[in-house]
């Protein structure tokens, strides 16, 4: 049983917000993890190279050395993902867990060559009683011209860990788009990070959360803007019921040099109980003059009849 | 002859630098042994002693903060944190030592005590020299004095509020002023008396190398109202200053405060000041902030809406220039039902300057149909500067509505385009630009006020526009 301090914001604020990062006690961390073997794959012509060897991934920001480190030493499951040049792909990705494959330990190396495009679903499954768990990275080079979609399904079961790390690189004129679906886990921990140093880069992240029971959310999102004309918008909305609590930490950094750059972030967060809590830093960080920059959060009361169709 | 660089311009009446001059100065550090000093030379009762010794205690626990601008050029054992001037409490402005007098002459002090004030406190380094109240309101029992003699003559009143808004165990600088603090001002507004016109506590450091630390506490009794206004100022030195200052807010069920500040400290001081204020039932709390001068400024005024239908609207702007990082901002608790919240902040930064908006809005699981709007705006004038906006939001209870929105960006080029068309030239549009940005905080002020945050604009602006 390890007590972890997790996810780092790029900036601290006060210690007694509470914010700057995420502590977790007793969170059982697998000594020895069997190879994964419920892997799906399917829809797919896209070059996929699968092995269970140890991995060697460098994070800028990760969730912290102890679990990347984890990914580094024990993972059980690496796949290695090469879109070609002028390829248009799509395929899902699924890692079912079940009574023998409790854990995995994932690295998912996304390749996208100069023009081309792929929508790549990644869904993590499975049953509502078994405890399982995650943690993973997901690392995408968007070389210049490319165009990733990628879509990231959460459905493990609310006693779960899951511990996710997202980094991408984009170049010039390349487009990552993110949907994440966060719906599983006890503790479900995201650290997202997109690096757009190609002028006319553009990263889009859609985030929904559903939350109840204990569930706790904690979403580090952190874009860095350095190419011109550069394009970050970051859409998360959620809703809370029971116990539930969801942390959002939310950077736009705008670097010098990103000139005629844009950044919007926009949080909703539906809470239904009174017992829910809503954690959230919107940043907006800023070294260049000549870019624009919005974030707006809010919360609302009275929507349970709308959201409660969701549960269902 | 126009002036082209920030470096070249005469502050004028802020940097007014007398010699340094004092009728006593504790030796530079902090040990129990200076605290005791500290006591001695201010007469304190047994209890105020205990207390400066106990909160010293906790600045020796606390650590510095791991967050914000870089405060490390602090050394305690650099900073004198007691200099009694050569004059004592006067009530009239004929008995305060001339060249002092002279300084708060040029600052226009007695001037706006005779148009605009009902009363003017007026400290100069760690010591209040002058305070002064409208007879009326001496009539209807107001209290408007300094800290010391409030500490003497109504020892219940301080001793039942004193540190209690503000504990010391809130952050570092908050323990240092427990056990340092000297003047200030001590407001008590009785029941249901309007204070229609402003009082006024102006706080002066002339002497270099040293702290200011005044004590601000002021209750507002049900039903009452006040605006009180609170400017501050120092001379430029080659070496760091400190203000650690405290303002307690009490304002009780039904009353209304409004706090107004306009701070120009002189660009060596490190300000890091605490400010809060506890709003009981149906009360109204306004914060109305100016924020030009220091070199740091960690500032984060609070609002604890603890009574039901308690409100409170924070307006302020930020001005950082050339060395100074502004890390500013506003923090509120919603601690009951119907409480509200309205934020307007404002923030613009030039020549190399960095502004924070840091700021906390928390709505607790018992503030059913509370609101909070929060508005943050931040400006560049340039590609050296730098702006931040870093918000907490906590938000505890369904029943609620919470809006944040920020914005941050340059002037716009068509609107420049726009004013040039018309025949000004861009030097002046971007200005006009500036001070229309800044309107909405000036418009909150006194005129007489007003005027002087646009003559800061104008100061700031010369140089660095254009």
């Amino acid at each position: 049983m390890e007590n972890l301090k997790l996810n780092e914001t790029p900036i601290r604020t006060a210690r007694n917000f509470n914010i700057n990062n995420i502590k977790l006690e007793n969170i059982e961390l697998p000594e020895v993890i069997q190879d994964f073997k419920n892997l799906k794959i399917t829809g797919n012509d896209l070059k996929i190279d699968i092995n269970s060897r140890k991995s060697n991934c460098n994070l800028s920001y990760g969730l912290g050395d102890i679990l990347t480190n984890q990914i580094n030493e024990k993972s059980n499951c690496n796949l290695k993902i090469m879109v070609d040049k002028k390829e248009n792909k799509e395929t899902l990705i699924e890692f079912n867990f079940d009574e023998k494959n409790e854990g995995l330990i994932d690295n998912v190396e996304i390749t996208a060559n100069e023009e081309s495009s792929a929508t790549i679903i990644i869904k993590y499954n499975s049953k509502s009683i078994q405890k399982c768990y995650h943690n993973g990275i997901i690392k995408t080079i968007a070389h210049k011209n490319s165009n990733i979609k990628i879509i990231l399904v959460n459905l493990l079961s609310t006693i779960s860990n899951n511990f996710i790390s997202i980094e991408n690189q984009l170049e010039e004129s390349s487009k990552v788009n993110y949907t994440i679906v966060d719906f599983g886990g006890k503790n479900s921990i995201t650290n997202y990070y997109s690096n757009l140093v190609g002028d006319y880069s553009e990263n889009i992240v859609d985030t929904v959360y559903l939350g109840k029971e204990n569930q706790l959310f904690d979403l580090n999102y952190i874009t860095e803007l350095k190419g011109k004309n550069a394009n970050v918008n970051m859409e998360i909305q959620g809703a809370l019921k029971d116990n539930a609590i969801k942390h959002f930490k939310g950077t736009i950094d705008f670097k010098k040099g990103s000139k005629k750059s844009k950044g919007n972030e926009n949080e909703f967060c539906f809470l239904l109980s009174d017992k829910a809590k809503s954690l959230g830093l919107p940043m907006l960080l800023c070294s260049e003059e000549d870019v624009e920059g919005n974030h707006a959060s809010s919360a609302r009361k009275n929507w349970r009849k709308r959201i409660i169709l969701y549960y269902e | 002859m126009k002036k082209s660089n920030i470096e070249e311009i005469n502050r004028n009446i802020y940097d007014i630098k007398n010699k340094d001059e004092y009728d006593f100065k504790i030796k530079k550090g902090l040990t129990a042994e200076i605290i005791n000093e500290i006591s001695n030379q201010k007469n304190d009762p047994d209890w105020m002693r205990e207390f400066r010794l106990k909160a010293l205690d906790v600045y020796n626990q606390l650590e510095l903060p791991s967050w914000g601008p870089d405060i490390s050029e602090l050394n305690m054992n650099e900073i004198a944190t007691y200099v009694r001037p050569k004059s004592k409490l006067n009530s009239s402005w004929e008995d305060v030592p001339e060249d002092i007098k002279n300084t708060f002459d040029k600052l226009g002090i007695p001037e706006a005590e005779k148009t605009s004030l009902a009363g003017v406190g007026a400290q100069y380094d760690s010591e209040v020299v002058y305070h002064s109240m409208k007879e009326d309101l001496i009539k209807q029992g107001v209290i408007y004095t300094d800290m010391e003699t409030a500490v003497r003559e109504y020892p219940d009143l301080v001793k039942e509020h004193f540190m209690k808004c503000v504990p010391v165990y809130d952050h570092k600088f908050v323990a240092l002023h427990g056990a340092v603090w000297s003047g200030g001002s001590f407001v008590y507004v009785p029941k249901n008396v309007k204070v229609d016109i402003p009082l006024q506590s102006y706080f002066r450091l002339n002497s270099p190398e040293s702290g200011q630390f005044e004590h601000t506490l002021i209750i507002v009794d049900e039903g009452a109202s006040l605006h009180f206004i609170e400017g501050c100022s120092a001379p430029k030195y080659n070496k760091v200053n400190l203000h650690a200052g405290c303002v307690e807010l009490y304002v009780k069920d039904n009353a209304y405060l409004r706090y107004s500040t306009i701070e120009n400290w002189s660009k060596n001081m490190l300000n890091l000041n605490t400010k809060k204020a506890i709003v009981g039932k149906n009360a109204g709390m306004d914060w109305v902030s100016g924020s030009f001068g220091s070199k740091i400024s960690m500032l984060y005024p609070m609002s604890i809406l603890n009574g039901e239908g308690a409100k409170t609207e924070y307006t302020g702007i930020s001005f950082a220039g050339k060395g100074q990082n502004l890390d500013n901002g506003f923090k509120v608790v919603h601690n009951a039902k119907n409480t509200s919240s309205v934020v307007n902040a404002k923030s613009i930064s030039k020549n190399g300057g960095v502004c924070t908006y840091r700021s906390l809005v928390r709505i607790n699981e018992n503030a059913k149909n509370s609101k909070c709007t929060v508005s943050c705006e931040s400006l560049m004038l340039d590609d050296i500067s730098r702006s931040d906006t870093i918000p907490t939001n906590e938000i505890k209870t369904d029943e609620v509505e919470f809006s944040h929105e920020a914005k941050i960006g340059k002037i716009s080029d068509k609107t420049i385009f726009y004013l040039m068309s018309r025949g000004i030239s861009e030097e002046d549009a971007k200005a006009m630009i500036v001070r229309g940005f800044a309107y909405p905080i000036s418009k909150e002020l006194p005129v007489e006020y007003a005027v002087e945050m646009n003559n800061l604009i104008n100061l700031e602006l010369e140089g660095a526009i254009g």
